[in-house]
């Protein structure tokens, strides 16, 4: 993910193996890309790879294919190639070192009140991502063209996560992440703000998750699900994409709502935060299971940001963009945003 | 070289055979006593589904026929690809499909359990894409 704050562009890429890696019949690469240009427009993009022409390991994270490629080598990916119509050519260095699903989670236990909440989601999240590690900071520079327009990329706002190993979609109830793009050298930004909450249980109505802030100077705050408030107003009407194409064959009225504004609220002592998101464009990506037929929703988002904190003694209020992702079964919960 | 659609339909027949046999049969059994003619840009193939057999040829008797589909390869691609609706399809002529009202009704059903077998079956989407 990134945001360029000067060509105002937005991208989502996402390089992946889905059903089973060792059987043709019931697995296969897929590459997709959900750009948003500086004028609103999306573009997007996907490219199924048979197994047989991709090269993939899960001790690298390399993703070849004759179409498309990343490779990582020296500290910096390469991605190089095209998504059906979408022409990739970008350098992203690595500019801080990846944290792990265990990192992160060691550390909110150990500097947290324990509650169940915080245990539930901990072992559900355990037991269903295997390998999941992010890497919160990434340089992305390059070119990339779609539907006849070129955009130039050049910015240190990257963001990637990455799961190594073997992902249970079976029993997953969804959840709610996403990352604000911060520039910690523009006055007035955060390090790093990110969030994550996260659905599990039989009927998907147990969640817990919250909101990680690091100020520049390495303050870092967490404010769990029991001291933050979320409330979703409106609707959002603006652009909206649908993949794959075979979505809006199957399903011509599918729609999930998508609020016009989710807000973030949470005091903790000192420390306070408001985070008001307002969805600028929307990639709703139905995922079909490989073995049965559930199916789940992703719905990707470029949001603005407003960020209202004060944390640490350090106090914010800036327009950020966001990167935020919202994941259910598609249908299966009775959820007034699905 | 694109794959010629009766060798298309013959591959897929086989994928479902293999992969997909309960599918298949639930298939056969919805679309029991349909003669379908598919013709896809200048080509033609017949697709006859009696006695729990499915058949593929390339003609059939004018009358026998209750089913007629006709598309050009750039619509579908469009179609599976999210560029085109089925009924923008059809308000620009690309794709014109004749035949009874129940009869048709009859083939969307099949065609949406086609189309979601097809999203989960990585051979199936592989081979469609080798009639491109």
């Amino acid at each position: 993910m990134f945001f360029d704050r000067k060509s105002r562009v937005f991208g989502l890429l996402n390089f992946a193996v889905h059903g089973n890696p060792y059987d043709a019949r019931r697995g296969y690469g897929a590459a997709l890309a959900f750009l948003v240009g500086p004028g609103g427009e999306i573009h997007t993009a996907l490219k199924l790879i048979p197994l047989g022409k991709l090269t993939i390991s899960p001790y690298n994270p390399d993703f070849i294919a004759d179409e498309v490629a990343v490779s990582y080598l020296g500290d910096s990916f390469t991605i190089k190639g095209k998504i059906d119509d979408v022409s990739l050519d970008l350098k992203v260095p690595v500019i801080l070192p990846p944290v792990t699903m265990n990192q992160i989670g060691l550390d909110i236990l150990s500097k947290n009140q324990i509650n169940r909440g915080m245990l539930g989601a901990a072992t559900e999240m355990a037991r269903v991502w295997d390998k999941w590690v992010e890497l919160p900071r990434l340089s992305v520079v390059g070119k990339i063209r779609a539907q006849g327009k070129e955009y130039l990329v050049d910015t240190t706002t990257g963001y990637q996560d990455h799961e190594g190993g073997r992902f249970d979609w079976g029993t997953v109830a969804g959840w709610d992440t996403g990352v604000l793009l911060c520039d910690p050298t523009s006055a007035g930004e955060p390090e790093r703000v990110s969030f994550l909450f996260y659905r599990y249980g039989p009927s998907g109505a147990s969640s817990y998750g919250g909101i990680i802030v690091k100020t520049a100077s390495g303050v870092e705050r967490f404010f769990g699900s029991e001291k933050v408030t979320v409330t979703k107003s409106g609707e959002f009407s603006g652009e909206r994409a649908y993949l794959p194409g075979v979505t809006r064959l199957l399903y011509p009225d599918y729609r999930p709502r998508v609020p016009a504004t989710i807000v973030f609220s949470a005091v903790d002592s000192s420390d306070s935060l408001e985070i008001t998101f307002t969805p600028r464009a929307v990639c709703t990506i139905v995922v079909a299971g490989v073995s049965d037929e559930a199916e789940t929703t992703f719905n990707e988002m470029c949001c603005d940001a407003e960020l209202k904190a004060t944390i640490g003694g350090m106090t914010y209020n800036k327009l950020i963009p966001c990167w935020f992702e919202s994941v259910r079964p598609r249908g299966r919960f009775d959820d007034p945003w699905l | 070289m694109a794959l010629r659609l009766r060798k298309f339909l013959d591959e897929l027949l086989d994928v479902l055979k293999e992969d997909y046999p309960k599918q298949l049969s639930r298939l056969i059994q919805d679309a029991n006593g349909l003669t379908y003619l598919q013709v896809l840009d200048k080509e033609r193939a017949v697709i006859t589904v009696r006695n729990r057999r499915i058949t593929i040829t390339g003609r059939a008797k004018k009358k026998e026929i209750n089913v007629r589909v006709y598309i050009s390869k750039s619509c579908l691609f469009d179609v599976l690809e999210g560029k085109l609706t089925l009924a923008e399809a059809f308000e620009t002529g690309e794709l014109k499909v004749f035949g009874s009202p129940q009869t048709l009704l009859r083939c969307y059903a099949i065609w949406e359990r086609v189309i979601s077998l097809a999203r989960t079956s990585p051979r199936f989407y592989f081979l469609t894409y080798e009639l491109r």
